[in-house]
């Protein structure tokens, strides 16, 4: 199972071209202190100063002086922690309530299913801004909007899988067996079910790192954490006279963001998953 | 005004825009004299006194004359008072008022309209004439053109009150009979050389020539558009791209500023703030055992780059702070100890103050970009000086929230000097002015006995040479103590085209200088 | 009769689900940090208690909160969404300023993703195996993973700045004074940037999902029947595969015109176009209750009202969808 899964996702260049890409950022955000000469913060040197302008600052200036390269390299930590642990809790979130919508149906499912819809009628974005302004911008208050946004579709997902699982023999067989309805969910079902879910929850990682970034962007990130997305927002009002500071930041969000979105469908092929009509 | 919501629905479309919407721009109107002004954020209110945020200040200034102006070197010029006199005890204020003037809506103003202003109006609605009304034991009309104060205790800063920056003289026949605690909904009427003439909701202002203006020839322009316009990079381009002929201080970015200056046809001036002289300084929160200790104070104090902060943040539109006063406050001495950056000396204070990493709280003001790069400069530099620090993110009520509840260890604020330190500085330091629910008094909570007798004295003592020496002593004192993280005397910059001449002509400069000013 | 049970029940949930989101919306405001009454007074300097208990009462900020929500619920019913404080306004009259601008920039970024995704879809989907099609593809995915704001500024970088043939920002050039037709074509000039860059994303979208509905139903029995009947292929293409194939696109689409709105926020802040989702975004920072609810609680409702609109299209265009 595991080398047919190695293998089919090798055949995926740009899942292969993905992961190299995810290696780097993750040993970055690792490895940040070491890498980086200098802290984000520090103002180093003039403001504005252009690439190449200064040996060792190699990407420049931004408007207090402070070195954009180490402003990149520690902002790879920020999105990586707050993206994998908003994703944590929207799975989270998401798989309970898919779960036992999926397993129990009747009423179970119709209440929690409307619960759903309910949140999926909510306009994401504008939902997330609102949460975050009200709590106050924090990785806490972040990382919780995110979540609360995100994990509709998980449910969803996470039903689907469930209601048709729940038909098999295996799960009929355990039912006879005496085995405890929380038994079944977690030892019987959830790992048939694990295939699609691992798929969303990279490209969840994706989504919530644009999502942080554009929170971020807008001024409502946590301001003790030097994240991209902070810093494309900061090069707003300099773009005329300092158009790398909002370029290098930008080019690495997307970067990441492509990155995840490859492998999550190379995992997709590898898994031999489709998640299409799923979510529906 | 309110928008009528059937015209916004058919012209939906039309009264869009943020800029100059539906300006019909006829080829008449091109030739009279229009004055384009970026604003922002926009007036609460353009009715004196309920008006009484930074930019309602600015447009009311226009709308409405008061008693007197202040010269850039703070002297007293006549405006609607045309002589005025002190009595020897300084007791008793006497002003003669200017005859044949007219309100907007064509009754004539009179000392009555005066007397409302002061004894019922502005008592309502501002602190500082509140606080100076206490000294006064009568306000009356001797006759329609005389009015006369009554002291019970000397206030030698009253004079300083008769300004644009406190004290619009509103029209009795129309507020009398207001119920001032609820919002006012009458349009403005006031004195002074422009009318209101609408008002579209985040779009723009505008005022057009009061032709029965009490001063002849003036005023020389015709009609004055406000833009409001949210984003400063907007408000830049706007200026740039010959939409906006002035930027007041505070609208544009500070590299904008420096950028825009070197465009042909363009001037930079930092004059017109004198009265207001705003002052950015660090509250320490001495409810915070932290901050109960001097050489911690002391330590803030030596840790910050305040001449690196004026030339990388504010761009040289600031000066660093030499003590409590601003240099521009009267009674101002240098003769106070100074704390020049010294990150080793902090560093030694820290430890002998016994320091153990405790976690401060640094909350920023959300007034732009620059704030929020000073909260990030003033938290790098504590860091170097061995403090912890968090800044803690809040929106604008949240902040005011905070800092009006004590919510803090440290925060920013820039306070308006007001030109006597009885009514600007004092506020800010003595025990009475401790009190929740405002973030323009006493927020530090600093309380000694000293300070608040020499303030008090100061307030009253007639003598110029006894008072310079009190506040002399105050200085010394809150320098010694290390009360409050003082940062930088803002030199806001106002960007205009050379076509317009005599834009500023105050100590309060476009606040109340429009009417002077003209356009080639 | 049975389309139009299903179309009264679906309205009815639409509702249902607006309800729901104005309380949850009324909660969440009320649960923020800070007292509303001494913020709002705050600001203007004249904090004292009998200022404070005037604002309280003016708000209704004393009383017990169901009663607060009651009241609130008992004014949505009349349409109406109380007043700024802040701006001193009706925050309806607000809104309505603002929704053209947006409904403009959403609508338009909505047809042209919609007709560019679809017939860069369709065409990808018959060059299948060529370099043509990885090429839409590669750029399909890279457009999707781009930040929208970040592509924002950099469409301003270039082609506002560096090659100044767009206008950077704003609804019109101020103080241009144009009317008429001149306006309106000045206001497209203004629009065309935004649109761009909003659209990207979608477009994206819309390009890979066409392409594989496209690729999924050509492969159906169906069209091989077609085929094989000698019908000509472009006719096959036409009148059989893209009309099945369009489905789903058309339903994806209706449920991202909400998400549209909602996300119509970052380009408003970039290019200060001054619509509802700048509105909502001002009004969270000044903490200006009325309004802050007010408008996103439009938001909500136009997300909703397409979510429901694209329903009764889809189950009303196709036929062989059962009404449950």
């Amino acid at each position: 199972m595991n080398s047919d899964f190695a293998r089919r996702f090798r055949r995926n260049t740009g899942a292969v071209i993905g992961l190299f890409v995810l290696l780097v950022v993750g040993l970055l955000a690792l490895l940040a202190p070491l890498l980086a000469g200098n802290d984000p913060w520090d103002m180093v040197q003039q403001p504005f100063l252009a690439p190449m302008a200064e040996p060792g600052l190699w990407l420049g200036t931004d408007a207090l002086g402070r070195d954009v390269a180490a402003g990149l390299i520690h902002g790879a930590r920020v999105s990586i922690l707050i993206g994998l642990v908003a994703t944590a809790a929207a799975l989270l979130a998401g798989i309970t309530v898919g779960a036992l919508a999926g397993y129990h149906g009747g009423w179970v499912d119709v209440v929690l299913m409307r619960f759903t819809e309910l949140f999926q009628a909510i306009p994401g974005f504008a939902f997330a801004v609102v949460l975050v302004a009200i709590f106050q911008p924090s990785v806490e208050s972040i990382v919780a909007a995110i979540a609360l946004v995100s994990w509709p579709p998980v449910a969803r997902l996470v039903r689907s899988e469930f209601m048709s699982l729940r038909q098999r023999e295996f799960v009929q067989a355990a039912l006879l067996a005496g085995q405890t309805h929380w038994r079944i969910i977690f030892t019987q079902i959830l790992p048939n079910a694990v295939s699609p879910i691992v798929v969303m929850g990279s490209l969840m990682v994706a989504t919530a790192i644009l999502l942080e970034s554009a929170l971020s962007f807008l001024g409502l990130g946590d301001p003790n954490m030097m994240s991209w997305g902070y810093m494309v927002g900061a090069a707003r009002t300099a773009l005329r006279q300092a158009w790398w500071i909002a370029v290098f930041p930008g080019l690495a969000i997307a970067l990441t963001v492509l990155a995840l979105n490859l492998v999550g469908e190379g995992l997709s092929d590898g898994l031999n998953t489709r998640l299409q009509g799923r979510t529906r | 005004m309110h928008i009528n919501r059937r015209t916004a629905i058919a012209h939906s479309a039309a009264i869009m825009g943020w800029l100059a919407a539906g300006i019909p721009i006829t080829a008449a109107a091109q030739q009279k004299k229009v004055l384009n002004i970026a604003l922002f954020p926009e007036p609460n209110s353009l009715v004196a006194g309920a008006g009484s945020t930074g930019p309602a200040q600015t447009v009311v200034g226009n709308l409405y004359d008061c008693l007197l102006r202040f010269d850039e070197n703070l002297k007293a010029q006549p405006q609607l008072a045309t002589e005025w006199s002190t009595s020897a005890d300084q007791l008793t204020y006497t002003f003669q008022l200017k005859k044949g003037v007219k309100w907007h809506d064509g009754k004539p103003f009179t000392a009555d309209d005066v007397v409302f202003t002061f004894d019922k109006f502005l008592r309502h609605y501002q602190p500082r004439v509140r606080i100076a009304m206490g000294s006064v034991e009568s306000v009356k009309a001797v006759d329609p053109h005389t009015v006369v104060f009554k002291l019970h205790t000397p206030f030698p800063a009253f004079l300083t009150l008769m300004d644009a920056s406190s004290s619009p003289i509103v029209p009795r026949h129309q507020l009398a009979d207001a119920d001032l605690t609820k919002p006012l909904t009458v349009p403005p009427v006031g004195t002074g050389p422009f009318k209101l003439k609408e008002w579209q909701r985040g779009a723009f202002i505008h005022l057009e020539k009061n032709t029965d203006y009490h001063m002849a020839g003036l005023p020389a322009i015709d009609n004055v558009y406000w833009h409001i316009i949210p984003d400063a990079a907007s408000r830049a381009a706007a200026f740039e791209s010959g939409k906006v002929d002035v930027l007041p201080g505070g609208t544009a970015e500070y590299f904008d500023v420096a950028r825009l200056a070197k465009l042909p046809g363009v001037e930079v001036t930092t004059k017109g703030w004198e009265k207001f002289s705003p002052f950015a300084w660090l509250w320490m929160n001495h409810r915070n055992p932290l901050f109960q200790n001097l050489k911690l104070r002391q330590a803030v104090l030596h840790a910050i780059d305040r001449p690196a902060m004026a030339k990388v943040i504010w761009h040289g539109y600031a000066t660093p702070a030499t003590g409590p006063f601003n240099q521009r406050t009267p009674f101002y001495t240098s003769k106070t100890t100074q704390y020049p950056r010294d990150t080793a000396k902090a560093r030694k204070l820290l430890e002998e103050a016994g320091y153990k990493g405790e976690t401060i709280r640094l909350l920023p003001l959300p007034f732009g970009e620059t704030w929020t790069r000073m909260a990030e400069m003033v938290r790098l530099n504590l860091t170097q000086a061995g403090f912890k620090v968090e800044t803690v993110s809040a929106d604008l009520p949240g902040t005011i929230s905070r800092q009006s509840n004590w919510d803090f260890d440290l925060t920013f604020t820039f306070v308006y000097q007001s030109g006597d330190p009885a009514v600007g500085v004092a506020r800010s330091y003595v025990s009475s002015e401790i009190n929740k629910g405002s973030p323009f008094n006493n927020v530090g909570g600093y309380s000694n006995p000293k300070v608040d007798e020499l303030f008090a004295q100061g307030a009253r003592e007639p003598n110029p040479t006894r008072r310079a020496a009190l506040y002399a002593e105050v200085q010394a004192i809150l320098a010694d103590d290390a009360v409050a993280g003082w940062l930088l005397e803002l030199n806001f910059p106002t960007v205009y085209r050379t076509k317009v001449t005599n834009l500023v002509s105050s100590a309060v400069g476009i606040n109340d200088s429009l009417g002077r000013a003209s356009i080639n | 009769m049975d389309k139009l049970a299903f179309i009264a029940r679906r309205l009815l949930q639409g509702l249902a689900a607006l309800l729901l989101i104005a309380v949850m919306n009324f909660m969440l405001v009320r649960a923020a940090p800070g007292d509303p009454a001494t913020v709002m007074a705050g600001e203007s300097g004249a904090a004292d208690e009998v200022f404070l208990q005037q604002l309280r009462e003016r708000f209704d900020l004393d009383k017990p909160l169901p009663a607060q929500l009651a009241t609130y619920l008992g004014q949505l019913a009349r349409l109406d969404l109380g007043t700024s404080y802040r701006q001193q306004a009706p925050v309806l009259d607000l809104i309505l300023e603002r929704l053209p601008a947006t409904l403009l920039l959403t609508g338009s970024a909505f047809l042209l993703s919609l007709a560019m995704g679809v017939a860069l879809g369709v065409w990808a989907s018959t060059q299948v195996g060529t370099w043509k099609d990885s090429a839409i593809s590669v750029l399909a995915t890279l457009f999707y993973a781009t930040p929208l704001y970040w592509l924002a500024l950099l469409a301003v970088l270039v082609f506002a700045v560096w090659l100044p043939w767009l206008p950077a920002f704003g609804y019109q050039t101020v103080g241009g004074g144009h009317e008429g037709v001149a306006r309106w074509l000045d206001i497209g000039h203004h629009l065309i940037l935004p649109t761009l860059v909003l659209s990207m994303f979608y477009m994206a979208i819309y390009a890979r999902m066409t392409r594989a509905s496209m690729l999924e139903v050509a492969s159906q029995d169906f069209v091989k029947t077609a085929r094989a009947k000698g019908l000509p292929p472009g006719r096959v293409l036409r009148a059989h595969v893209l009309r099945n194939a369009l489905l789903p696109v058309v339903t994806l689409a209706g449920l991202q015109a909400g998400a549209m709105v909602g996300g119509a926020v970052l380009i408003e802040t970039v290019f200060a176009w001054p619509g509802i989702g700048r509105l909502l975004f001002d009004a969270l920072t000044q903490r200006d209750y009325s309004l802050l609810l007010g408008t996103f609680l439009v938001t909500a409702a136009l997300a909703v009202a397409f979510n429901v609109i694209t329903d009764l299209v889809y189950t009303l265009v196709d036929p062989r969808i059962e009404l449950s």
